[in-house]
């Protein structure tokens, strides 16, 4: 680490240790910041960096470690305490109160008073809107409403607020996700402003070039742990991904064997607005082809169009060398398309009903006798089986599913698939919040039924579990395929590479 | 997040005390603690012709209960099932007795055109997507018109239709067993509620509505023709609405206009007090008949004993309250 | 800029066509409701009554019988046509008073039918002697269980004029005139489904009753029900008429009845009205007066006309 000499940190964090049940989010982390500093802070989704951050604004607690403010050690029990110390956070999802006005946002719970406090003095709220954009040599009317403004406006409203609690540090996460070019020059423009106020801003992002251009120094996090800061402008892209991903992959175990040449799913120039650009690729029978990229960069919503979940502006679908319409679900069930959503609990499972009812869900209409009843004793029986073969934990088929844990949740969900016999999968996060043991028999599975002959895809924001199961990734940034790998020797750094390759570099 | 593995006993088959058990037993209690109350300071409640009062008073409330229970149980409600009773009701006597058409064809007649209403609401909440609440209050107010337009804002009677009485306040139990004097009205209530439990609990219409009520979009996602299940929900409770027309157009041997606006209230009422959520995917037939039952025990004994109209009508609103918050805390338990 | 050419054509459709439109003489008439026989027999005589003065009329009322405030909006938008004249029978005696105010200070002369109003604003009254006619009721009610026993009433309303006045009117003349005769129970029930459990219960609680008196068409065909469901030997008198009632009577279910006359009470109206913008003299309250009938009455020629079906 370059040491630079510099004015006492505005914040310091040594040896912050943080643990939730089962899972240790951040060991012996240390981060500081200097007044005056854009401060970037870096890492995989799931490094630790928000975990962190909501430990500096008094969200969480830390399990160790000490917080210093001004070099006096403090401890930060609520929100309020940050806030007391200076402390705001900028969130992704602004918390704004869409019908009232910029200056009653501002302000909301320390209105200025008048008429024996009854009443609120308008006008000097008003006032003192006007005087803290000024400030930020911004204009915006501190009279109108928010909910009216573009997400840029109301970002810098939200600065607005940070600034009359007079933060001196100020954390912004993901702050251009919505921006467009102009907006993100004219926030720089703030944040220097800011800078030369003295202001501490930690900026938390994925996108490299911003780090490059905003930032003086960058902090990378992996896996829970602080791995180095660096400055910003002298170190190069490549490096800042290497630490990034750079951890040894414990399981080294690739996928074999490129699936067969029969092309059973085509796409071509998908489009919905700027969340799907233009996306176009192939799957082949008996093939695990991995969609790899950062969160938001609109697998998901890929998965969801082909699916006939979401309306597409444009594109083809052909699946077995056919076109085909689907504009339902139903549609694509039809064509032999699953999809497990990534929000299990809310898309992929009726919680209140039981472990056969959502296993056999898709499949219903195939157990009907006399035109209306249904056979129970088949449904039954067929969701036994699958509770056998796909190991679920539940002590009856009569249990109601979110009663189950996670994993065996998820089988259920990939039993009901299985049933219906559909030819082309597609699994979104399909072990997140799933323990070791039980991915482990969720990546046997899908291997055996590649092996089997159905054609897979599989959505995940873990790189060891794209690297693991893929034949073949596509990577994805910005709503668009950046990229393909052969999965089977791609690193990490490649992959990353093209997960934050966003268009304005070299095609 | 890791996994928790859930380790309970390795027994096959659910415990007997589910939660929805557990709400119909308590519903079943309240109705014999309050039958035993009134029983006590309520001279003259238990006889048995009082019994067959309660019963002949229940008769309608239960089946627009039941119709009511399924559009409920799929996460959606029915404003208009006491217009649709009384528009059904009407078409029963254009058929019967404008017409001059058959019993059998009448009976038809009434059930058809409240199926028919039921599915224009159902095709109006699914296709444009316009709320339930706000789609079925439209409606209630068209079959409410429709009612008045098509008998002219008169009565029909069914002078003329010499069986009529055979559907409700006639027993044709009475005629095999003596003694036993339960009107046909009541019979076809426990008829419909019998028909309606298996359909519900046993028929792919009944999964399919449960499904729509736990998580419309996760039943969607697994390629279920969402829009076509909710159309058929809301045009059965429409259908049911025509049987519950049938009978008191039967009791009152005319089909009267004007009757039947607040009666939804009353079936919601009691479909809530027996246990159905109103977040829908929870409810059964017994328990909405159960709240009917006491519902119509509570009216009843109150009358019997001489208490104030006034004060009839706020208990059942506090019994309603009471109800909920034992199904809200029942299931925070589970 | 649209909104303001749509109005200012409207304005200017309105002013050509509304003095074409006051060249005849239109009396809005606002009934207490629609959906009851009684009122359309009201709205039979008014028609007749306008065809035999060469005059127009509408004639409206509000879903049901409860709804004040839906029947005063129906009658400010008739006072803002400026008829000639208006009729009107009040769900509330006092709260449309206000309303009818703005009426009067239009110069709309005004006559009330079937409920006064608590004002000296309409020029007379139209109604039948609801607390009279119940009266009738009960001296037929008493003297066919011999003035002596225990009774008891289901009334329709409790809030409107004519609920008030017929209970009252029959409670105070059993109580002037029957000391031997007790009432055990009152009961409301505002349609004929409700009333016919109603007086299920009751029976229940007083097995003893011998006579119930039912205050309007809906609870008469619900004590009728109830006397065929039970099988009471108990005496029903009703009011209002109705094809039901007509039967009951005529198969010995309810033993009377007292009808109002709606037909002279629409007929009353409109006469009264035109006869109003001609200057003519009016009395304070005109009684278009009631019968008891019963089966042995019921077709005689001065009965049956006032019978509605």
């Amino acid at each position: 680490m370059t040491e630079q000499p510099t004015a006492a940190p505005l914040v310091e964090m040594r040896g912050i240790e943080k643990s939730f049940p089962g899972v240790r989010a951040l060991q012996g982390v240390q981060f500081d910041l200097r007044p005056g500093e854009v401060h970037a802070l870096m890492g995989e989704n799931g490094a630790g960096k928000s975990t962190l951050m909501k430990i500096l604004t008094g969200v969480y607690q830390p399990d160790g470690g000490e917080i210093r403010v001004d070099g006096q050690p403090v401890t930060l029990p609520t929100p309020h305490a940050a806030q007391a110390l200076g402390i705001s956070i900028i969130h992704q999802e602004l918390f704004l109160m869409n019908h009232l006005t910029a200056a009653q946002n501002i302000f909301i719970g320390r209105e200025p008073r008048k008429g024996l406090g009854i009443f609120v003095d308008e006008a000097k709220l008003k006032r003192d809107a006007a005087a803290i954009f000024k400030r930020m040599k911004v204009h915006i009317d501190p009279g109108a409403e928010v909910g009216h403004m573009t997400v840029a406006r109301q970002q810098l409203v939200e600065i607005a607020k940070a600034l009359s609690y007079n933060a001196r540090v100020l954390v912004m996460d993901e702050p251009t996700s919505a921006l467009n070019e102009t907006e993100v020059e004219h926030l720089f423009g703030v944040i220097e402003d800011l800078k030369a106020n003295g202001v501490g801003v930690v900026y938390i992002t994925h996108k490299m070039d911003e780090v490059k251009r905003i930032a003086d120094r960058v902090t990378v996090m992996r896996d829970g742990q602080y791995i180095d800061t660096l400055p910003a402008a002298q170190t190069p892209m490549s490096t800042i991904i290497q630490l990034m991903v750079g951890r040894e992959l414990a399981d080294q175990h690739r996928a074999t064997g490129t699936g067969t040449a029969e092309e059973v799913l085509r796409v071509e120039g998908l489009n919905r607005g700027s969340t799907i650009r233009n996306v176009s690729f192939a799957l082949k029978k008996g093939e695990i082809l991995g969609f790899a990229g950062l969160m938001g960069a609109g697998r998901t919503e890929v998965a969801r169009a082909i699916f006939g979940a979401d309306p597409l502006d444009s594109g083809t679908i052909r699946i077995h060398g056919r076109e085909q319409r689907i504009a339902t679900p139903a549609d694509a069930v039809a064509q032999g398309i699953a999809y497990l959503s990534e929000d299990r609990k809310h898309f992929g499972l009726v919680t209140g009903m039981s472990v056969r009812d959502n296993v056999t869900m898709a499949s219903w209409r195939r157990f009907i006798s006399g035109g209306v009843f249904m056979q129970d004793d088949a449904l039954g029986r067929v969701a036994e089986d699958y509770v056998r073969k796909l190991k679920v934990k539940t002590p009856h088929i009569h249990q109601e599913t979110r009663l189950l844990s996670g994993g065996n949740q998820q089988k259920v969900v990939i039993a009901k698939w299985l049933l219906r016999d559909c030819d082309i999968l597609i699994f979104d996060e399909p072990t997140r919040g799933i323990d070791v043991g039980a991915k482990a028999e969720i990546y046997r599975l899908l291997e055996d039924l590649a092996a089997g002959g159905k054609a897979i895809i599989v959505i995940s924001s873990e790189l060891p579990e794209v690297l693991r199961l893929s034949h073949r990734i596509a990577v994805m940034c910005e709503g668009r395929i950046t990229g393909e790998l052969d999965g089977r020797t791609a690193s990490q750094e490649d992959i990353m590479t093209l997960a934050t390759q966003r268009s304005s570099a070299a095609a | 997040m890791t996994d928790t593995a859930v380790q309970p006993a390795a027994s096959g088959k659910p415990g007997f005390f589910t939660t929805q058990t557990l709400q119909k037993a308590v519903a079943f209690v309240v109705l014999i603690a309050l039958i035993a109350f009134f029983s006590a300071f309520a001279s003259n409640f238990a006889t048995g012709a009082n019994m067959v009062g309660i019963m002949q008073a229940t008769a309608v409330n239960g089946v627009l209960g039941v119709a009511v229970t399924f559009v409920i149980i799929s996460g959606g409600i029915d404003l208009s099932v006491g217009t649709m009773m009384t528009l059904t009701a009407v078409m029963a006597g254009i058929v019967l007795t404008n017409l001059g058409m058959p019993l059998p064809i009448g009976i038809l007649g009434a059930i058809a055109s409240g199926a028919f209403m039921g599915a224009i609401s159902g095709a109006v909440i699914a296709k444009l997507k316009i709320p339930p609440f706000i789609a079925t209050l439209g409606m209630m107010q068209i079959a409410r018109g429709l009612a008045l337009v098509f008998s002219g804002a008169k009565p029909i009677y069914f002078n003329s239709t010499p069986n009529y009485g055979l559907l409700s306040p006639e027993s044709t139990i009475s005629k095999l067993i003596p003694g036993v004097e339960i009107p046909n009205g009541v019979m076809i209530m426990f008829i419909v509620a019998i028909i309606a439990s298996i359909v519900l609990t046993r028929t792919i219409v009944g999964r399919m509505i449960f499904a729509l009520g736990s998580n419309e979009e996760a039943a969607r996602l697994s390629g279920i023709n969402v829009d076509r299940w909710k159309i058929l929900t809301y045009a059965i409770c429409g259908g049911i609405c025509g049987i519950a027309g049938l009978i008191v157009s039967s009791r009152l041997n005319s089909a009267q206009p004007a009757l039947g606006l607040g009666y939804e209230l009353d079936a919601i009422a009691a479909a809530v007090i027996g246990g159905t959520s109103l977040a829908g995917g929870r409810g059964t037939v017994i328990g909405t008949i159960i709240g009917a039952f006491i519902m119509s025990v509570l009216t009843n004994g109150l009358r019997v004993m001489g208490v104030l109209e006034e004060w009839k009508i706020v208990v059942t609103g506090v019994i309603i309250i009471v109800a909920v918050f034992i199904d809200i805390v029942l299931r925070r338990k589970a | 800029m649209k909104k303001t050419i749509l109005t200012s054509a409207l304005a200017l459709g309105l002013a050509i066509g509304a003095p074409a439109f006051a060249q005849e003489t239109y009396f809005p008439i606002i009934a207490k409701g629609f959906s009851h026989q009684f009122w359309q027999a009201v709205k039979a005589g008014a028609e007749e009554a306008a065809a035999r003065n060469g005059v127009t009329i509408t004639f409206e009322g509000p879903n049901t019988e409860a709804e004040i405030d839906k029947q005063t909006d129906i009658l400010n938008a008739a006072i803002a046509k400026n008829p000639q004249g208006l009729g009107f029978a009040a769900l509330d005696s006092q709260a449309q008073v206000p309303a009818l105010q703005k009426a009067a200070d239009a110069g709309i002369p005004i006559v009330a039918f079937d409920s006064g109003v608590e004002s000296d604003l309409p020029l007379t009254t139209c109604t039948t002697d609801n607390m009279a006619a119940a009266a009738a009721a009960a001296d037929g009610l008493a003297k066919a269980i011999g003035e002596e026993g225990k009774i008891a009433a289901v009334i329709h309303d409790q809030t409107s004029a004519t609920g008030i006045g017929r209970r009252d009117g029959f409670l105070n003349r059993i109580k002037e005139a029957y000391p031997n005769i007790e009432v055990v129970d009152v009961q409301y029930a505002n349609d004929a489904l409700k009333a016919a459990d109603n007086v299920k219960a009751m029976l229940q609680a007083n097995p003893d009753i011998k006579g119930i008196f039912a205050s309007n068409e809906g609870a008469a065909i619900g004590l009728a029900v109830a006397i065929k469901e039970t099988g009471a030997k108990i005496v029903g008198v009703g009011f209002d008429s109705g094809k039901s009632q007509k039967d009951a009577i005529n198969d010995g279910t309810l033993i009377g009845s007292i009808t109002q006359n709606p037909v002279g009470i629409g007929q009353c109206v409109v006469d009264s009205l035109a006869k109003a913008i001609k200057g003519e003299e009016l009395p304070k309250v005109i009684d278009t007066g009631f019968y008891w009938y019963d089966k042995t009455n019921m077709a005689d020629e001065k009965i049956a006309a006032v019978l509605y079906d």
